[in-house]
């Protein structure tokens, strides 16, 4: 079931490195790029249909298109900060593959003219900081980086840096004020970054999946591309499988594929003895989606969008009926409240009163009205601000509320949990 | 030029007008905080939401461009809906202290609640505890609870300016202004940020529980403090004056003004102010009321020779008054002297509004002796002191002392005059034995009488009276009157270029709208219908 396209040589450990990289077909594609016009690359990857991996789900070659038509400065940033809870396929891509990501990027770097780029890396991640810096280092002596590359007359810089832990630092503008050596907050658009971006210049920001995607959509062309996945989402995508599985872990497959299918054949299906209670399909702002939901939900764009929630990150995680959807709720609301960058208004407010509503709730001390209060509140903060923090934070509590609507019931009139049985959360913060 | 609609209105605006911009050309009511006309957007309190029609989230007012054809509201039920919960998120963390808060009255919590509030609190949490009580440097003190984090005293220091000494520390409703580590809020601007905070976050130590300001009235005037000629507004009461802040005035001081010209309040109040005429011939000191002095003195003018006698002049006083007292003493007194309070530094700028010549009128002053074709320079007035050539001198002292810093200096030079008239609103600090006589008739300070300034960009600004403080006090003017017995000239409507030219009076000026609407309120005109509460 697993299509491996871009994760094809990830169990090789040579191909972590540049002569096992090139070895494998390593920048052959990079050559094949530099014989193309840059309006040629940018109208391939229009045509392949990919569309960002990073949760936006935007069309990659529209937001290159975006770009002022000039000989401005430009950069391309590399969104490497991955801190979606439940989300690490960047992770084992830059862990196993890092010249595949920076194969992609001066490959859409040459396209959109940039001459600099930077891949903003999550400060956590010291593996893949190592390796990159490793790989960055193999590049520049090969010639990879630097001026001329490969006599093609293109001249390209890449330089990471490295995050301080901020999960807001992972939406783009917020990203690039920490990159300029701001605090990390979101910038209000517009303008938005493909005019105005990092240093004011226009700037392109992708995520560590797509950029690497692009070198399989030059090496096979478009419409090879578009063979894998649905029409509206072409491609394939590794999913990051976590939760109340046997097999945890990324799997790559073609975008399209049945939620439940992934679950029972690439994860191996539930524990012993467990049911599947619910499936959270895109990162933890993505909505929850119960049983019955599950056993219809496709893995693509659309169909999760249609059910009202979304494919995200790709970050599946998996809820069996021995966890307390009250706790689990707590954990997300404790996280966003935390993260929340506070900025706006309704998000800097409404995170910390959902969360301490959640947890009045935990403590025993919650009021029957306090489930509406949770959906008003987080309906108000939905869509209201600079960001998406404040929708993250808000639409699981509006799904888990609604949708488990009878645990939470049974919590507050009980004082304990419906699952556990008893008060305290497993898990206290 | 794109058309839209506003709340059903058509109206036409210029290219690149933002919907908030629009709102405040029409008059129309929205809800903000962040949003200040002389501050970059912000776009963080999200009040200012409005619908724009096939637009399926709201929009924030501040931040979006009018396109051609916008139908733009902000008088939907989701909009308003939205309004209220949106202020109940700037409420759920804030204290409610008002009956405790200096910002009580004027507070823009307050303010936007009454008009746009919930009325229904839900929030049965425990609130976020902050700092209290943070002083942020000489002039400001903080209190983080009620920070609603609007920002714009961020951005005040930013980008007004530049000294960048308050930033935004920790993250999510932790979030609290604060001094960049090893600075402290001390500017020669910083007061701004306590007129531009919209709640009781920031406060003057200046003002702070000196007046609840419902107990104040204000009034429209020009700063003394410089020759910039700022428009201010001084509030006061029976009880003296309390407070100066700045009026937009897009010619003059935008919407900022210094922190020294804060101060010009308190010079005016009884405690700082020469109370009765005295008179002093030979050790024979007694007091009299002002009018009686003048006119004692009048009669004691008559006898002297316009060669011996002087006029000095500082640039404190109303163009106006100098007409009146010039043409008055045109024949008794030989001489006219402008006594400029420091050279050296008059020309001082320090690119905001802070200039070196701390007196509202020096170029007013100099117009009026150029017209009269009178002055005579400085040097003079010294040899001829010290020859005994000039033996009588009348002084139009500095109204504010602190800023005549060789006060001391010029009282000595002044002394060796036989016979010396110092009028002068202020208290004088030492006592004057020099000459054989000494009269101290007191006048009447800026706030007390109506004229015009011309500030140092040669730009004249007409103001009225504020109130009276000690009635017995005299303008100029009314001296010019007194010394020749001609009333004319005590309606203060000396023929002049500069007072005849059609000036606006300065509350006539364009008013900032949202200053309008702060008076309406302040005058009870609510948007609200009453009863419906």
């Amino acid at each position: 079931m697993q299509t491996k396209l871009l994760s094809e040589f990830y169990h090789l450990e040579e191909f972590c490195g540049l002569a096992g990289y090139k070895k494998n077909g390593g920048y052959k594609v990079l050559e094949k790029a530099f014989k193309m016009k840059p309006q040629e690359i940018i109208d391939e990857v229009k045509n392949s249909g990919l569309r960002g991996r990073g949760g936006a789900g935007f069309s990659t070659g529209m937001k290159w298109s975006f770009l002022p038509k000039n000989n401005e400065p430009r950069y391309l940033l590399c969104n490497a900060d991955e801190g979606e809870p439940g989300t690490f396929k960047d992770r084992l891509m830059m862990e196993r593959a890092p010249h595949q990501l920076i194969e992609g990027m001066i490959i859409s770097a040459f396209a959109i003219g940039s001459e600099k780029s930077y891949i903003y890396i999550r400060g956590e991640y010291n593996e893949p900081i190592r390796i990159l810096e490793k790989a960055l280092k193999e590049a520049r002596e090969a010639g990879l980086l630097g001026k001329n590359i490969l006599g093609s007359g293109f001249n390209h810089e890449m330089d990471l840096y490295v995050g301080a832990g901020a999960y807001i630092c992972g939406e783009e503008t917020g990203m690039i004020s920490s990159l300029e050596g701001k605090k990390g907050q979101p910038k209000l658009k517009p303008p938005f970054p493909a005019v105005q971006g990092y240093l004011r210049k226009p700037t392109i920001v992708n995520n560590v999946e797509t950029l690497a995607a692009v070198k399989y959509i030059i090496r096979d062309g478009a419409a090879a591309y578009r063979k894998y996945g649905t029409e509206k989402s072409a491609g394939t995508k590794l999913f990051s499988l976590s939760g109340n599985v046997r097999k945890p872990g990324n799997y790559e497959v073609n975008l399209g594929i049945s939620l439940l299918d992934f679950i029972e054949q690439e994860g191996g299906g539930m524990k012993p003895g467990r049911k599947l209670k619910a499936v959270i399909p895109g990162g933890s702002s993505a909505p929850v989606l119960t049983a019955a939901e599950v056993a219809q939900a496709k893995l693509d764009y659309e169909s999760l969008a249609g059910m009202g929630t979304m494919l995200g990150s790709g970050a599946v995680i998996v809820i069996d009926d021995s966890q307390c959807m009250v706790d689990m709720l707590g954990v997300l609301t404790h996280f966003y409240h935390h993260e929340s960058c506070g900025q706006c208004t309704p998000c800097r407010e409404g995170t910390g009163w959902l969360n301490k509503i959640v947890f009045s709730i935990l403590e025993g001390k919650g009021r029957l009205q306090d489930l509406d209060l949770l959906l008003k509140v987080a309906d108000q903060m939905k869509g209201r601000t600079i960001c998406a923090l404040s929708d993250a934070a808000a639409l699981p509590v509006i799904s888990f509320v609604s949708k488990f609507r009878d645990e939470f019931e049974y919590f507050v009139r009980e004082g304990k949990s419906k699952v556990r049985g008893e008060l305290h959360a497993q898990m206290h913060h | 030029m794109p058309k839209c609609t506003i709340n059903g209105r058509s109206i036409e605006v210029k290219e690149g007008t933002t919907i908030m911009e629009a709102f405040y050309q029409q008059d129309a009511s929205i809800a903000h905080y962040c949003y200040h006309p002389g501050l970059s957007i912000a776009g963080v309190c999200r009040l200012c939401i409005v619908d724009i029609e096939g637009n399926p989230r709201p929009q924030i007012a501040c931040n979006t461009k009018i396109m051609e054809g916008m139908k733009i509201t902000n008088q939907s039920a989701g909009i308003k809906e939205g309004v209220k919960w949106v202020l109940d998120f700037h409420l759920i963390n804030h204290p409610l202290d008002c009956p405790i808060c200096d910002q009580a009255g004027e507070c823009g919590l307050q303010e936007q609640y009454m008009e746009y509030g919930k009325y229904s609190p839900e929030m049965a949490e425990r609130k976020v505890k902050k700092r209290k009580v943070v002083d942020l440097g000489p002039t400001v003190v903080l209190d983080s609870e009620r920070c609603i984090l609007c920002a714009r005293c961020t951005r005040f220091t930013e980008e007004v300016t530049k000294t960048e000494e308050l930033g935004l520390f920790n993250r999510g409703d932790r979030t609290e202004v604060g001094c960049v580590e090893g600075k402290q809020l001390d500017n020669k601007y910083s007061l701004n940020t306590v007129d531009i905070c919209p709640v009781g976050a920031l406060t003057s130590k200046d003002f702070r529980f000196r007046q609840r300001v419902w107990y104040l009235k204000d009034a429209d005037t020009i700063c003394t403090g410089c020759s910039t000629g700022c428009n201010v507004k001084t509030y006061f009461n029976k009880e003296g004056f309390f407070r100066v802040k700045p009026v937009y005035n897009e010619k003059v001081n935008g919407h900022w003004m210094c922190d020294e010209g804060r101060d010009i309040y308190k010079f005016v109040n009884l405690e700082h102010r020469q109370l009765k005429a005295s008179i002093r011939t030979g050790s024979e000191t007694f007091e009299t009321s002002a009018g009686d002095a003048t006119k004692k003195f009048s009669s004691f003018l008559k006898q002297l020779k316009s060669s011996e006698t002087a006029v000095v002049l500082t640039g404190q006083y109303t163009v106006e008054e100098y007409q009146a007292l010039v043409k008055s003493l045109k024949k008794s007194a030989g001489h006219f002297f402008h006594w400029n309070q420091n050279e050296v530094t008059e020309k001082a700028f320090d690119g905001l509004l802070l200039r070196g010549d701390k007196n509202p009128n020096t170029a007013g002053l100099r117009q009026v002796l150029e017209e009269n074709k009178v002055g005579s320079d400085w040097k003079e007035l010294e040899t001829g002191l010290k020859d005994k050539k000039i033996k009588t001198l009348i002084v139009a002292g500095p109204e504010n002392k602190t800023v005549f810093l060789d006060l001391a200096n010029k009282l000595t030079l002044f002394s060796q005059a036989e016979n010396l008239v110092w009028l002068s609103a202020a208290k004088l600090d030492q006592a004057v034995s020099g000459p054989k006589n000494f009269w101290h008739i007191p006048l009447k300070t800026f706030v007390e009488k109506s004229g015009t300034f011309v500030n140092a960009k040669g730009l004249a600004q007409k103001f009225s009276k504020v109130t009276t403080v000690l009635s017995e006090a005299l303008t100029l003017s009314d001296v010019a009157a007194l010394l020749t017995g001609d009333e004319a000239l005590m309606v203060a409507e000396a023929k002049s270029e500069i007072a005849e030219a059609k000036i606006p009076l300065l509350a006539d000026l364009h008013k900032r709208p949202d200053q309008v609407e702060l008076e309406r309120r302040k005058k009870n005109e609510f948007l609200y219908k009453r009863g419906a509460l």
